[in-house]
């Protein structure tokens, strides 16, 4: 009794046919996903992004920033994503066109950053703070620091315009020197600036009313 | 076609049985040997990794031990350091048994662990320098999988050559699910490495792929391997048949249906196609079927006489996994309802479904399969029933305390992240004493593991032969259960 080429083709379709579905279909119709024309500024939606953003996602997903953060807002009123300001309109796939790699996250043990960019405004220096010593920022945040993206040096003559000021708790730098981000955390910070999804798509556009 | 499938495992006598486990033995054990120590190593990271969760400040600074890391090493290092190899383990000795034929080829197969072990290494020193991809599963570098790739594919052709090898006879059902999931990882693991760290495709595609990967690892790689080995050790310690074919049928081909198909469960409201995640929940909803097929066939097998799980170790550990899997189904499907998953769906629930099929179904069936198989691949017995107990325990609590933990917290912050007057602050220190709770479990967990690896040590050093089985219990003098055979 010989059943295994019955046994492996019933396998290979069942198997084939999820692949179709959930391999295969992302990949020819998701994969080919174009950015749209934005009327009032001439530029494409979602906007393009600077490369130092670009290599700051290798560095968020270095060290394994999507174990805490979650980048995707749901929709609503299934969810309270958007009453809760996470961001004005649900992600959809064409959102990570600006993306490398697609990092929705599984978990929010921190907050979600679909929309940390257009929150944080364009204070790098409280990004840069907040990278070195969560808890200097929020005393409760259970963020790690990542203080090792950023070398301490002594100040010589004038101090430099990079280095990061204002910093408090038991890392901050003694009288006479100062914190300055390597060029990873410059391109983690830009990175982070750069999540803001702000704009409206056709497929989601942004509830101007509620 | 239940004619072709058999309810006994096999018929064979046992100088031939003992002629295929010696053929087996080294490839076997070094697969077992090194699972049982990422198994440690992996262990210790996922405990770092709890105690920062609750005391951020613990080793905080440190680029390698930084908390994602940690995590993403862990989870790495469990997944295919530890249960990969067991599961290949488990899957090569249970081959040579099903298609009873003694092992040739063996230093392929050893090298091929050998191999592994490397890879798995570069892998999981990699991740901890800052080179994960942060894919879920995936997060080993594109330079590392390759190394594992070579070492699959020498498997994967000895597991096949061997199937073709078989002798004559209606094929057991463990062994339709051996096959199964000999094929299925090399087309997840190949599919999703090209596509997402190799050459990755863009961004907008890469989330189902992700998620159908994921979800494929576990019901069609480590399920099948782990119910192969229910299937096997059950009827073999319990000295009753399968109870039935149908039944057994039926699991095998609704977990195959609906098994690849859940992960869009895993994203409901979030960036793919909306079918896919209705088709998600409905493939989480159906796998009730599998989950009553498996554990009710397994159920009737012992027919009433579960005595022997008091004194069996494989059979204590195994049933407990089966038991998990069934919850872990269960409680999948629960959560996969677009109303609960709205508020669990970022939460500690995942985190504790995870445990429940990784470490409460895999592991502790791996653990019963390795106390079943290693007795007679060395000829030696477990030197110390009461370290076999003591691992019991350790692992049953602390996996216990792990999930109980993470579920009830887990719905506690959801249920936070989820109220508009609440702030997120909050959701975290709703969290906080149940993570402390997982941190003690997490550290269970490691004693267990370490308990476990130091029999394994003590039994390939041990040099006295022909003692009685390790038994956890008395047997009972009237029992009618057989013991292992």
């Amino acid at each position: 009794m010989n059943k295994l080429p019955s046994l492996f083709t019933g396998i290979f379709l069942i198997f084939g046919s999820a692949w179709l579905g959930l391999v295969n279909y992302p990949l020819k119709n998701l994969g080919n996903l174009q950015p749209v024309p934005d009327e009032a500024t001439g530029g494409v939606l979602p906007p393009t992004v600077s490369g130092l953003a670009v290599a700051g996602q290798k560095v968020y997903a270095a060290n394994g920033c999507v174990e805490c953060h979650s980048q995707q807002v749901r929709f609503s009123p299934l969810t309270t994503d958007i009453d809760k300001e996470l961001g004005k309109r649900q992600t959809v796939a064409r959102d990570y066109l600006r993306e490398k790699t697609a990092l929705p996250g599984t978990l929010r043990v921190g907050q979600d950053l679909s929309n940390y960019g257009a929150r944080a405004g364009e204070d790098i220096n409280a990004i840069h703070r907040h990278l070195y010593e969560p808890r200097s920022v929020n005393p409760w945040s259970n963020m790690p620091s990542y203080c090792f993206l950023y070398h301490v040096v002594k100040i010589q003559g004038q101090p430099s315009n990079e280095a990061v000021i204002g910093l408090t708790g038991p890392r901050a730098p003694k009288p006479g020197y100062e914190v300055v981000p390597t060029e990873k955390a410059k391109a983690l910070a830009a990175y982070l600036l750069s999540l803001n999804q702000s704009y409206p798509l056709p497929e989601s556009p942004v509830a101007t009313a509620k | 076609m239940s004619n072709d499938l058999s309810n006994q495992p096999d018929d064979l006598t046992a100088p031939e049985r003992a002629q295929i486990d010696a053929s087996t033995s080294g490839a076997v054990l070094l697969f077992f040997g090194s699972a049982a120590f990422w198994l440690v190593f992996g262990s210790l990271l996922e405990v770092v990794g709890s105690i920062q969760l609750v005391f951020p400040g613990f080793l905080d600074g440190l680029s390698f031990l930084t908390y994602g890391r940690v995590v993403q090493a862990a989870t790495t290092v469990l997944a295919y350091g530890f249960a990969t190899p067991a599961a290949i383990g488990i899957a090569i000795w249970l081959t040579a048994r099903l298609c009873k034929v003694p092992l040739r080829h063996h230093r392929m197969l050893i090298s091929a662990g050998i191999v592994w072990n490397l890879g798995i290494l570069v892998g999981a020193c990699s991740i901890i320098a800052g080179n994960s991809t942060s894919f879920p599963l995936l997060a080993l570098p594109a330079f590392a999988t390759p190394i594992l790739f070579v070492s699959y594919a020498l498997i994967a052709i000895w597991v096949l050559f061997t199937f073709n090898e078989r002798k004559s006879g209606a094929l057991f059902v463990s062994a339709w699910f051996v096959f199964t999931a000999i094929l299925a990882f090399p087309w997840l693991f190949g599919t999703a490495n090209a596509l997402l760290v190799w050459n990755p495709v863009a961004a907008p595609a890469q989330t189902p792929i992700a998620l159908w990967f994921a979800s494929g690892f576990m019901n069609l790689w480590l399920v099948p391997v782990g119910v192969a080995a229910a299937f096997y050790i059950i009827p073999k310690s319990t000295g009753f048949p399968i109870a039935s074919n149908n039944l057994s049928l039926l699991g095998f081909w609704t977990l195959l249906l609906f098994g690849a198909w859940t992960g869009g469960a895993q994203i409901i409201g979030g960036p793919v196609p909306a079918w896919i995640t209705s088709a998600g929940v409905a493939a989480s909803v159906m796998l009730l079927v599998p989950a009553l097929a498996i554990g009710v066939n397994l159920h009737l097998t012992f027919q009433g006489h579960y005595a022997p799980v008091a004194w069996s170790p494989a059979l204590r550990f195994v049933v407990v996994g089966i038991g998990s899997l069934v919850t872990y189904w269960v409680l999948s499907a629960i959560n996969s309802l677009p109303l609960v998953n709205s508020m669990t769906q970022f939460s500690d629930t995942n985190r504790a479904l995870y445990q429940l099929g990784h470490f409460g179904f895999f592991a502790m069936t791996a653990f019963g399969a390795i106390y079943y198989i290693v007795p007679r691949l060395t000829g030696k017995e477990w030197p110390c029933a009461p370290f076999i107990s003591l691992h019991f325990w350790l692992a049953a609590t602390g996996f216990g305390l792990v999930v109980s933990g993470l579920l009830l917290g887990g719905l506690i912050q959801g249920a936070a992240l989820n109220q508009t007057i609440v702030t997120f602050r909050s959701s975290m220190e709703f969290a906080w004493p149940f993570r402390f709770q997982a941190m003690l479990g997490s550290v269970l967990i490691l004693g267990s593991a370490v308990s476990f690896a130091l029999h394994f040590i003590g039994i390939l050093l041990d040099t006295r032969k022909n003692q009685a089985p390790a038994m956890l219990a008395e047997r009972e003098e009237k029992s009618q259960e057989p013991v292992a055979v």
